[in-house]
């Protein structure tokens, strides 16, 4: 690979790094421009041998499968009131704008395709606005994908400080509904109550309603609510950055007997150290399209690299480094056998 | 090499066609399932009934915070019916002086203003509830109908104090005499116990209602503004505050007559009003239309609901 960037300082003193908007991508210095020559020669190579490969076929046995997405692909359409500007037509724009109304489609994911196997623990990165939540909700059943299709032997679970709580309930009658909404019964309800309690931390204001909570206490109530379950497969998006220090530690030890008795986990988090200190495998969700898909170490290692380039403005190289990623993706395709491919609900 | 484009951004220039996939994985599918998969129909109802708890505990919790922010509280529960029907007697029975030939005037009014109230309540939030839950529907797996149910479960308890007023004020004015009509005097007795199969048939007609206008509101939320409509003109055309026999003798009145006998909500009032005003069983009819109408209305909404039931997560 390239040099590391982190290393690189650029020999323009005035070059600032996080300044002036640049109306061209910047000019290449020196440096820059070697470095993207090299590049450049790589993105090339790769590309011919790829050309040259055979599809591989592999065969996988049905019990040692967790979750398999099928092409899946999401555009959220959505109702929006300045949707008369895109509209090309003179007389449907103008009628767009008097009624306000249209449809805005918002493409969130492109179509990919990836197996996951019992037993693995999936880091899931990218930058904001990428397209992480919206496979997160795929893989939840929440929405449907626009296209194609995600089978699992079981519905993943998300833990996640987005549970929905009622904002006139005390923190305990909250505690009930939550654990009653994940399909609990109520023994197990109230089974699961002195751990809930126990994680949030939130002893002295059970009582009181959850509208005099702060946002904090608020959401580290919704995440231990969150953790009542046990599921088979889970889905942890950013909680482990909620919470002071003191409920970090709490939420780690729950968290990690959660991912004991889970089958697969999939990890959403911005935070590399934690991708590469849990998860045996990563995937890179960027502009909506699976970047990259395989090795911790590697992964995170290309997507520091991106976002370095983004965050001092060099535009071509960040897009340098997304084709190189992409090059090496082994796209895959999910075939069923005839007849095999599930239809029944789970 | 990519060109950097218009927005500056690192997107990928050219969106380029699905690569040949250079990776096939073949797999024996019977061990899985869809996910987000709409389940049977006798798995959905199977489903439904393990979360009974979760309805009723809603549906409980919410009664309890309705009017929580207010500060006389749930005594608005009791106060509201009785305000408006005191307005719809001020209107109708006075000003337009509809209370002409109809006996125990002031009962006759309010058990179709409290019963309908009621129903209208109850239709309204359970067409809505899918859009207003939008929050709860997506931070959670449970099977969706549990919200219409548990919202009229919720209007349901909401409306023992005012059911129990309702009694109330038939017993003590419910027979003053108006004007030129003769009162026939109120009294208790079995003939009462009636409103327990009135209310269950009602609680089946609002909530299939609830679910077949949940489906349509959650597919195109303008239905809103048509169902508080329809509603009041569900209102004003059940007979809550004059007779059908008005129109006994006009032209067209047969067929009047004979769309008042088929609305489920007349037939509600109708039941209610015989066996608490004037002493005396309704008129058979009445429950044959009542029973069939709700039953049917309730099993097509429940149909209709479970087959849209994979849509009501999307984002809007």
């Amino acid at each position: 690979m390239s040099t590391p960037v982190r290393n690189y300082t650029p020999r323009r003193v005035n070059w600032r790094s996080s300044g002036a908007p640049a109306t061209e991508a910047p000019a290449p210095t020196a440096t820059g421009e070697l470095d993207i020559l090299e590049d450049e020669q790589l993105f090339e190579e790769i590309s011919w041998a790829e050309e040259d490969s055979a599809p591989v076929v592999e065969r996988l046995d049905s019990s040692d499968i967790a979750v398999a997405v099928d092409h899946a692909s999401m555009i959220y359409r959505i109702r929006s009131s300045t949707e008369y500007l895109n509209s090309t037509g003179r007389f449907s724009r103008q009628l767009r704008r008097i009624t306000g109304s249209g449809w805005a489609n918002v493409p969130a994911l492109q179509d990919l395709s990836f197996v996951v196997r019992q037993g693995e623990s999936v880091g899931v990165i990218g930058t904001n606005g990428s397209g992480k939540s919206t496979l997160m909700k795929l893989l939840t059943g929440k929405i449907r994908p626009t296209t194609g299709e995600i089978y699992a032997t079981s519905t993943p679970i998300m833990l996640g400080v987005n549970a929905a709580l009622v904002k006139q309930l005390s923190g305990r009658e909250n505690i009930k509904l939550g654990c009653l909404a994940m399909g609990l019964t109520p023994k197990e309800a109230a089974e699961k109550y002195d751990m809930v309690v126990e994680l949030s931390g939130l002893e002295d204001s059970l009582n009181l309603p959850l509208k005099s909570y702060s946002s904090g206490m608020a959401s580290r109530l919704q995440f231990a609510i969150a953790t009542a379950v046990d599921p088979d497969i889970l889905i942890i998006d950013e909680a482990l950055n909620t919470g002071d220090a003191q409920f970090r530690a709490r939420t780690k030890r729950r968290l990690d007997e959660v991912r004991q008795q889970a089958g697969c986990v999939f990890l959403v988090s911005h935070s590399l150290g934690t991708i590469k200190q849990m998860c045996s495998r990563v995937l890179w969700i960027e502009q909506g399209r699976l970047l990259a898909d395989g090795d911790p170490e590697w992964v995170t290692q290309q997507y520091q690299e991106y976002t370095e380039h983004k965050s001092q403005n060099r535009m071509r190289s960040a897009q340098i480094v997304y084709e190189r990623t992409l090059m090496q993706l082994d796209q895959v395709q999910v075939e069923f056998d005839s007849g095999t491919r599930p239809k029944r609900a789970g | 090499m990519a060109t950097p484009t218009a927005e500056r951004s690192a997107a990928p220039t050219h969106v380029d066609e699905p690569r040949q996939a250079g990776h096939v994985v073949q797999l024996d599918g019977s061990s899985l399932v869809r996910v987000g998969a709409r389940p049977r129909l006798l798995d959905y109802v199977q489903r439904l009934w393990a979360f009974r708890h979760f309805i009723i505990y809603d549906s409980h919790s919410k009664v309890q915070t309705a009017n929580s922010n207010d500060a006389m509280g749930r005594v608005w529960m009791v106060v509201n019916p009785i305000l408006s029907g005191l307005a719809y007697f001020l209107v109708f029975g006075l000003l337009l002086d509809l209370s002409r030939g109809i006996s125990n005037f002031i009962g006759y009014l309010i058990i179709g203003v409290f019963m309908f109230r009621y129903t209208t309540s109850a239709v309204s939030s359970g067409a809505s509830s899918m859009v207003s839950n939008q929050s709860v529907v997506q931070a959670f797996n449970f099977p969706r109908a549990s919200l219409p149910f548990a919202i009229n479960v919720r209007e349901l308890f909401a409306n023992v104090p005012m059911l129990i007023v309702m009694a109330l004020l038939v017993i003590t004015i419910g027979d003053i005499p108006l004007a030129d009509t003769p009162p026939t005097p109120v009294s208790v007795d079995w003939l009462w116990l009636f409103i327990f199969p009135v209310l269950a048939l009602n609680f089946l007609l609002s909530t299939g209602l609830g679910m077949l206008l949940a489906r349509a509101v959650s597919a195109y939320t303008d239905v809103k503004h048509m169902i508080s409509f329809g509603m009041r003109i569900w209102f004003y055309t059940s007979a809550v505050f004059f007779t059908v026999d008005r129109f006994a003798g006009s032209p067209g009145g047969e067929y009047i007559e004979f769309v008042m006998y088929h609305n489920p909500m007349f037939c509600v009032l109708d039941i209610i009003r015989s066996t608490w005003l004037y002493g005396e069983m309704a008129d058979p009819y009445r429950w044959v239309v009542l029973t069939v109408s709700s039953v049917s209305i309730f099993i097509i909404g429940f149909l209709v609901f479970w087959h849209g039931e994979e849509k009501y997560g999307r984002e809007r």
